[in-house]
């Protein structure tokens, strides 16, 4: 009862939607990708291999599925946001048996021609059923109890089979991301405020029973648990990527150390360096205006989406808009703090720039359910 | 609230006469009650995203803030802030009188595994026995491939070794710098360093602790970090030392000796020039203490000042010299030497039949047992005891080394007047050739009590006055006698005035009463140059024998002497002392 009720005539059509989309959010897509492409091209060497070549054919293809999926109306997405959940969730299913294992972990399923990583189409899938969830729901069961039970099934659902594998940060990621759309689509602030209260208990009732007799873990848990949030204390293990990633910043400076200049990165002191920790290569190069730029690119997107959300009056675009800026946000900020050592190594890559194939095809194809949604929003 | 019925009554009758569909009414209604919700809902939902704007916000700040923050900081290497960092690594050095190095510290690598990120631990184990040999295969096989995290592979390596493993190319490898305590001379002056082990130890340092000798004695001055890296110099003198090693390795085996040591000591400042101890061992690889046998047998054991032996005729000086300082004798008194002397069951005899009587020089020079016991009867047992006590053998030498305190002189249980009779001429009272030569230096500096020291001084160190310098002057000649006709001639050194006393004990047997009638200690305690002596030095030779005669000869001056006339010959010119010439008295071969 949504989109169909508003007048769908003056929607464009055909190839006219191109001139629709939300142009701004495309340039600065792109913008981002090429800091990634730089940046790849430096750590390598200054060469287009092995890195920044693939990148940038998945760039291209990632836009195409962006262009595609702009133009497919909206409401067909909606309308396929529980089969993509399902689909997700049987490829996360899918990945307990058949996965490849990577980086000590199971996460990745071979499709021939790329590797798919389930996890990363789930939290477009996540977004989608949720978007979908509360258009569907008549507004005033928002905040009925069973009605809120079950969209924390269908979050907890995947993040317990992602934390199995075990990715904790995906895990903890997908969890914070639907709780947030929960949050946008007015589910009651007792609710947040219960669950944040229970999640402050347990983790006090934890750490209060250390050393005493119902202590309820074991000592060397304890130990994991504090090596987690504090690296520092094992500077040659869990603590080696901080440390480095701190030192690459600091030799970056104000104005960096110039491209290709970066000496962490290049003599591969710096782990990850492609991947997780591509930011300090630009921070070391770059130094704090390379980054403190790439932040206002990021920001400048998450700005766009607020606006087409709001513009939108169909409940399910903006839910779905807001979604993907939030994951967009929840990733890049999660990454930035990891690297800068504000939080715990999670293993969380930096949205565009960080070297990989589905998290940046995934994050294509969210874009494009957003230009969608902004085509066709009602007018 | 008040909601809009969806057909109000009046509505629905008046579009009836018009002939309107009243349905389309409802739906009218309908549309703008979802509107009003959609409306409200659109409120709601823009508070949150104001909320999470709000918190995005703050993100975005923290981040930025953070990131402005690092690229202010310093881009230094976090390993100050390292668990290792606790470990102060850094020892002073230890430098002889001269400045030259004994001990310092150098940079190596310990080498270590972390198994998880192995890639082969198989052929990495193999690898690694074929660079240390001493490592087994199948140990290291299991530390690698099991859930173990850490693994020490040695503690310390070489370059090469360092180089070796880099060859490797293991991942799961990893070096950690470490600071050792390096010993360039080897063995020299073993006893003297003692040695160090590491401590606590962590993977990018280990704590070095002292665990013998100065190094311990000294061990919290030595990482004081204080110091600043200033070196503690001691009173030692490298190439003396070297010469003392030297001579006293080759006299032992000549004198076919079990063990050796000689003890070189300034007779002012107290400083010690030269210890050694003979057999030794490498500091740098210092090792175990012995299980089984003897103690004392160990390389380990220091005989200059851990070693009490009963000191035999050397002891006769300090008997003489208090009946002089006692005005009971003087240098030409004659004493009754006939033997032999009854005392109760026992009797005191003499290596060779002096005759009726002798004058206090000859008792020394010809080294009468008889002749020393009566000038002790004359003193008594008190003031023996205090004589003796002052002279420093009633209680450890204060040397800077952990094993001083372990050379406690073994004292007669009940102090007779036989005992007094014995101890006069070094029997019965066992004391380490440290005490000796302490107590040689009153003697020699005219009559001050001084304290044997390891660290350098900057000038003469007296004590308490305990002889007068005449009485001192006196003994010293009776000393240069021994030498030139008594004996020790010899110890007689071209060049240089020797003057000293030989003193040759049987040693008791370690198990029941009695004395070994073929095992001795030979001692012999010198000062040079006799008329103004500088230095003392003590040579002790264990179970020697001399055997280029038709039967084995034991005697000091037949065994120590030779050994330490040689080591005088090299060492004086070393200490600065020319030689002063004398023409040669003729070498008469007498012993004991």
């Amino acid at each position: 009862m949504s989109y169909l009720e508003y007048s769908v005539k003056t929607t464009p059509s055909g190839w006219r939607k191109v001139l629709y989309l939300n142009w701004p959010i495309v340039i600065l897509l792109t913008a981002i990708a090429c800091v990634g492409f730089l940046m790849l091209y430096s750590v390598a060497g200054g060469s287009f291999s092995p890195w920044a070549e693939p990148q940038m054919k998945r760039y291209l293809l990632g836009l195409a599925v962006m262009f595609i999926v702009a133009l497919v109306p909206i409401w067909f997405w909606r309308n396929m946001a529980v089969v993509a959940y399902l689909v997700s969730l049987a490829l996360l299913l899918a990945v307990e048996f058949f996965g490849t294992v990577g980086m000590g972990a199971q996460r990745w399923i071979d499709i021939g021609f790329m590797r798919l990583q389930p996890s990363e189409l789930m939290k477009i899938a996540l977004v989608m059923v949720l978007a979908a969830y509360y258009d569907w729901l008549p507004i005033k069961k928002t905040s009925h109890p069973f009605w809120v039970l079950l969209p924390v099934l269908i979050i907890l659902l995947p993040t317990g089979m992602v934390l199995t594998q075990p990715d904790l940060g995906t895990a903890l990621l997908l969890m914070i991301s639907g709780g947030l759309m929960m949050f946008l689509a007015g589910v009651h602030w007792a609710y947040f405020g219960g669950v944040i209260a229970a999640g402050i208990g347990t983790v006090a009732a934890v750490f209060e029973s250390r050393g005493t007799d119902w202590q309820l873990l074991k000592d060397y848990q304890y130990k994991r648990i504090d090596t987690f949030l504090d690296p520092s204390q094992d500077p040659l293990g869990a603590g080696y990527h901080i440390t480095q990633a701190k030192i690459a910043m600091g030799s970056g400076g104000w104005t960096g150390r110039g491209f290709m200049q970066g000496t962490q990165s290049r003599l591969n002191f710096l782990p990850e360096k492609h991947t997780d920790f591509i930011f300090n290569t630009l921070a070391e190069e770059f130094g704090f205006i390379g980054g403190f730029s790439l932040l206002v690119l990021y920001v400048l997107i998450l700005v766009f989406c607020v606006i087409s959300a709001l513009q939108n009056k169909d409940r399910f675009s903006s839910l779905l808009i807001l979604g993907v800026g939030l994951t967009l946000f929840l990733f890049f900020a999660v990454n930035m703090s990891m690297v800068m050592g504000l939080a715990p190594v999670v293993g969380v890559p930096l949205p565009l720039v960080s070297y990989g194939g589905s998290a940046m095809l995934v994050l294509m194809l969210a874009f494009g359910l957003v230009q969608s949604a902004h085509i066709h929003r009602p007018r | 609230m008040i909601r809009t019925p969806l057909r109000p009554l009046a509505r629905i009758l008046d579009a009836r006469k018009k002939g309107e569909n009243p349905d389309a009414i409802e739906r009218e209604n309908l549309r703008i009650r979802h509107e009003q919700m959609r409306d409200s809902a659109r409120t709601r939902a823009e508070g949150r995203l104001l909320v999470l704007g709000v918190m995005f916000f703050c993100a975005f700040s923290v981040v930025g803030a953070r990131m402005g923050m690092l690229s202010a900081s310093e881009p230094s290497e976090p390993r100050a802030q390292t668990q290792g960092a606790s470990i102060v690594a850094a020892r002073s050095d230890i430098v002889d009188r001269k400045g030259r190095i004994l001990a310092t510290n150098m940079e190596t690598h310990s080498l270590y595994a972390h198994p998880q990120q192995m890639i082969e631990p198989e052929r990495t184990a193999k690898a690694l026995v074929q660079i240390f040999p001493e490592l087994e295969e199948e140990r290291l096989i299991k530390d690698f491939s099991g859930n173990r995290k850490f693994v020490w592979v040695r503690k310390k390596i070489s370059p090469e070794q360092k180089q070796a493993v880099h060859d490797i190319g293991e991942p799961g490898l990893l070096f950690g710098p470490r600071e050792m305590r390096l010993y360039p001379n080897g063995a020299l002056a073993a006893h003297v360093l003692g040695g160090t082990r590491f401590g606590q130890e962590g993977v990018h340092s280990a704590e070095v602790v002292g665990t013998a000798g100065l190094e311990r004695f000294l061990d919290d001055d030595l990482r004081d970090p204080a110091r600043e890296g200033r070196p503690v110099q001691l009173s030692l003198d490298l190439t003396v030392q070297s010469a003392v090693e030297r001579v006293l390795a080759g006299g032992m085996m000549l004198m076919n000796a079990k063990g050796a040591t000689a003890v070189l000591m300034d007779v002012h400042t107290g400083e010690v020039v030269s210890i050694a101890s003979l057999p030794d061992f490498d500091p740098n690889d210092r090792p175990a203490p012995p299980v089984e046998g003897s103690p004392s047998d160990s390389p380990l054991f220091n005989r200059a000042v851990q070693g009490v032996y009963e000191l035999g005729s050397t002891f006769k000086i300090f008997t003489t010299a208090q009946a002089m300082e006692l005005g009971l004798v003087n240098a030409e008194t004659m004493i009754d030497t006939k033997g032999p002397l009854r005392w109760g069951k026992h009797k005191i005899r003499d290596f060779h039949d002096y005759g009726k009587e002798l004058s206090v020089t000859k008792i020394i020079v010809k080294s009468s047992n008889i002749g020393t016991a009566r000038i002790a009867q004359m003193i008594g047992v008190d003031r023996q005891k205090d004589f003796l006590g002052k002279l420093g053998f009633f209680e450890p030498t204060k040397l800077e080394i952990t094993e001083a305190k372990g050379g406690k002189p073994l004292l007669p249980p009940n102090w007779s007047e036989l005992s007094t009779m014995t101890i006069s001429y070094g029997h019965g009272l066992s004391a380490s050739p440290l005490h000796l030569a302490q107590a040689y230096a009153t003697i020699a500096n005219g009559g001050y009590q001084v304290t044997p020291t390891l660290l350098k001084q900057s000038g003469p160190r007296y004590g308490e006055r305990i002889m007068r310098p005449d009485t001192a002057a006196a003994a010293r000649t009776m000393l240069r006698k021994v030498v030139t006709e008594g004996t020790a001639s010899f110890g007689e050194v071209p060049g240089y005035y020797v003057g000293g006393k030989t003193g040759t004990a049987d040693k008791p047997k370690e198990r029941g009463g009695g004395y070994y009638k073929d095992k001795v200690i030979a001692t012999f305690a010198s000062m040079f140059p006799a008329h103004d002596p500088k230095y003392v030095l003590v040579v002790t030779l264990d179970e020697p024998s001399e055997n280029s005669g038709d039967k084995p000869r034991r005697t000091a001056g037949w065994t120590a002497v030779p050994v330490a006339a040689e080591m005088i010959g090299r060492i004086a010119p070393l200490l600065g002392l020319r030689p002063e010439y004398e023409q040669n008295s003729p070498v008469v071969m007498t012993s004991n």
